[in-house]
């Protein structure tokens, strides 16, 4: 499902002119099949962050390939990376990213917007989803009403709305407490149990990366396959 | 994403900033208001001095001058192939006064005699009854009933111009005179030269079959006689004067519409004619006008240019806070034309609105100013003539508004397109790491 190769990233730090060359990503190999979750574990600093936002196309990487259902994203301009992003992947945020002004039923319907769907049908598609991850009560308020959790449950709504068959979470329980934690790890389970969805998560949790099938480990811009 | 949603998107974040918009708004209305303001009183001026030439002109007259102005068949024939050439109108003059009387009443009037054809072509339309068809037949001035006066109306009348002129007035006799229609009655008509005023022919018998239309000025009065040529030699018995001495022949080329004058005239001065028309004069004036209108609207455009200048800060402004929810719109696959899109018609929105009031406030300015000034300076200045003469201060026709809300809603997108631009550019990834 997703195949990446030799990808390598290098950050210029410094000021101008006088920067200096850090390597990020020094030849990142892995794959990720379909219907499974695979957790890329690391310190701060050591790329996994950088990985991920190259993986989504917030980024381009310097070399390598990365291969989605078979298409090259590495080269794609914005307007096309955008495109690509709003069909094959759902973003699952550690700080939620939810629109303030926007009520929990209207930051979820907030991608079905912009894919140009009616709005009956967008109405139609959140009531059921809300309903399946257990929000239809809090449908009408705002984030700034919501607890931790909720506003991940929102989060994770969002990013499944437009069923994507890849959601890419970024410490997807980093501000939630144990309790919380566990909640949320449960509903991501759940889900690619049933909807045989595909994740890829970074974390630096060791306890979350438990849940997933497989789990990498970044390491000064390298990546080494654990056992699970 | 649908028009609607984009439009809903756009009018959220405005209400969330209403004072900041409103005020914007304002600006924009004021600069706009400003340039069509300025700009209607270069209009104003231009529709007044128009009206003021046109009142009293046909139009698509042109006028034989100078050495030729007596033309002869020949030439007649020669201009009348030209194209667009409607027709060419000789008016002889007779160098005599008409009495005409009628029941016990009598005028004196000008006689001008024309061929009735060509006259009915040119002129059009009459106040009443038809142009003439046989030989004693005649049309005559709008006030030509008005004149016909009997002596217990001439005291009446003298009365009133002396009461008039002692309050500085001037009575013109509208109150007197034939009160019937003349059409279809007969008047007797008898001759007299200028030299010798007394010296009046016998009468002859005409009879009135059309009233010509009022003048265009309200102080004209119009009692002329006309009548066909064919009647020249008839006068010319009557008077015992030979023709030459008589009459004089004048001579207007009508074109067929306003647009074809002007190609006209050229032909003419190209063959050697004297020839003029009042189209030339308005030529002139509106070469100095469009020279005004554009040195005002280039004024005016100024002030909006300042107003752009708020709303640039606006939409500045509203990108750099928004800047965390463009990175999360960019993150779930907003493209960054949607994005530029979206504060573009915010930009655009503050430049619609802005101008919409505009226009409304210039509108009634406009009004106001037109009903007021002349009150005003009527006050200042004592005299009436402001009050009377229709004197345009402010006019806004359609084009003017075309061209300030060009004017306006295009700096407005100009003045929204850098900030636009800017959150395109704006980075996923810091954006996101933006606190709320």
């Amino acid at each position: 499902m997703i195949q990446v190769e030799n990808l390598q990233h290098t950050f210029l730090i410094g000021k101008r002119g006088k920067e200096k060359q850090v390597p990020v990503l020094k030849g990142v190999n892995f794959e990720v099949h379909k219907g499974e979750i695979v957790a890329i574990v690391g310190k701060s600093g050591s790329g996994k962050s950088t990985l991920l936002q190259i993986l989504a196309g917030f980024m381009k990487a310097e070399k390598g390939s990365i291969l989605v259902n078979g298409k090259e994203t590495a080269n794609l301009n914005e307007t096309e990376s955008a495109a690509f992003r709003l069909r094959q992947f759902g973003f699952i945020f550690q700080n939620f990213q939810l629109m303030p002004g926007l009520s929990a039923f209207e930051n979820i319907e907030l991608p079905l917007k912009l894919q140009g769907l009616r709005k009956a049908i967008r109405q139609e598609k959140v009531k059921k989803l809300m309903d399946k991850v257990g929000l239809t009560e809090v449908a009408d308020h705002y984030p700034n009403e919501l607890s931790g959790g909720q506003q991940q449950r929102v989060s994770i709504a969002r990013a499944l709305i437009t069923n994507p068959p890849i959601l890419l979470a970024d410490e997807p329980t980093g501000s939630l407490d144990s309790e919380t934690e566990q909640d949320i790890l449960l509903l991501i389970q759940s889900l690619n149990r049933e909807l045989g969805l595909t994740f890829v998560m970074i974390t630096h949790d060791e306890e979350v990366a438990t849940i997933a099938h497989r789990r990498f480990r970044m390491y000064d811009g390298e990546l080494v396959k654990e056992e699970a | 994403m649908l028009f609607k949603d984009q439009v809903d998107f756009v009018t959220q974040h405005i209400k969330k900033n209403k004072l900041r918009v409103f005020m914007t708004i304002l600006a924009a209305t004021m600069g706009c208001a400003f340039l069509i303001v300025l700009a209607s009183v270069g209009f104003g001026l231009q529709e007044s001095l128009r009206n003021e030439i046109l009142s009293n002109e046909t139009v698509t007259k042109i006028q034989v001058y100078g050495d030729t102005t007596q033309l002869t068949e020949d030439q007649i024939q020669e201009i009348k192939k030209i194209e667009h050439v409607e027709t060419v109108l000789e008016t002889i003059n007779v160098n005599a006064a008409a009495h005409s009387f009628f029941e016990d009443r009598d005028t004196h009037s000008n006689v001008t005699l024309t061929d009735m054809q060509d006259f009915e072509q040119v002129n059009g339309k009459l106040a009443e009854g038809v142009y003439p068809s046989k030989p004693n037949e005649i049309i005559v001035g709008y006030h030509f009933a008005q004149t016909l006066l009997n002596e217990e109306e001439r005291n009446v009348m003298a009365e009133k111009s002396k009461k008039a002129e002692a309050e500085g007035t001037y009575y013109d006799g509208r109150e007197e005179g034939y009160k019937e229609s003349l059409v279809g009655q007969k008047i007797d008509l008898s001759l007299a030269t200028h030299d010798a005023p007394n010296n009046e022919t016998e009468k002859m018998t005409y009879t009135i079959v059309g009233i010509m239309e009022k003048p265009s000025y309200d102080w004209m009065i119009d009692s002329s006689i006309h009548m066909d040529k064919a009647q020249k030699a008839a006068l010319a018995q009557s008077l015992a004067l030979p023709e030459d001495e008589l009459f004089y022949s004048e001579f207007n080329i009508f074109a067929d519409t306003m647009e074809n004058v002007k190609p006209i005239l050229e032909t003419l001065k190209d063959k050697g004619y004297s020839v003029y028309s009042v189209t030339e004069q308005l030529e002139q004036m509106n070469v100095f006008f469009l020279v005004l209108k554009i040195g005002l609207i280039f004024v005016g455009t100024i002030a909006v240019l300042i107003a752009s200048i708020g709303i640039f800060n606006t939409m500045t402004m509203a990108v750099t806070e928004r800047t965390r929810e463009i990175g999360v719109l960019k993150a779930i696959g907003a493209s960054p034309k949607l994005i530029k899109r979206l504060f573009l018609m915010e930009s655009t929105f503050i430049g619609i609105l802005g101008t919409l009031i505009a226009v409304i406030i210039s509108y009634a300015i406009s009004i106001t100013a037109n009903l007021a000034l002349p009150l005003i300076l009527k006050a200042a200045t004592g005299e009436d003539v402001f009050a009377t003469n229709d004197i345009t201060f402010s006019l806004i026709p359609w084009q003017l508004v075309v061209i300030a809300a060009a004017i306006s809603i295009g700096v407005a997108m100009i003045s929204g397109y850098r900030p636009a631009r800017k959150a395109t550019k704006i980075d996923v990834i810091q954006a996101l790491r933006q606190e709320l």
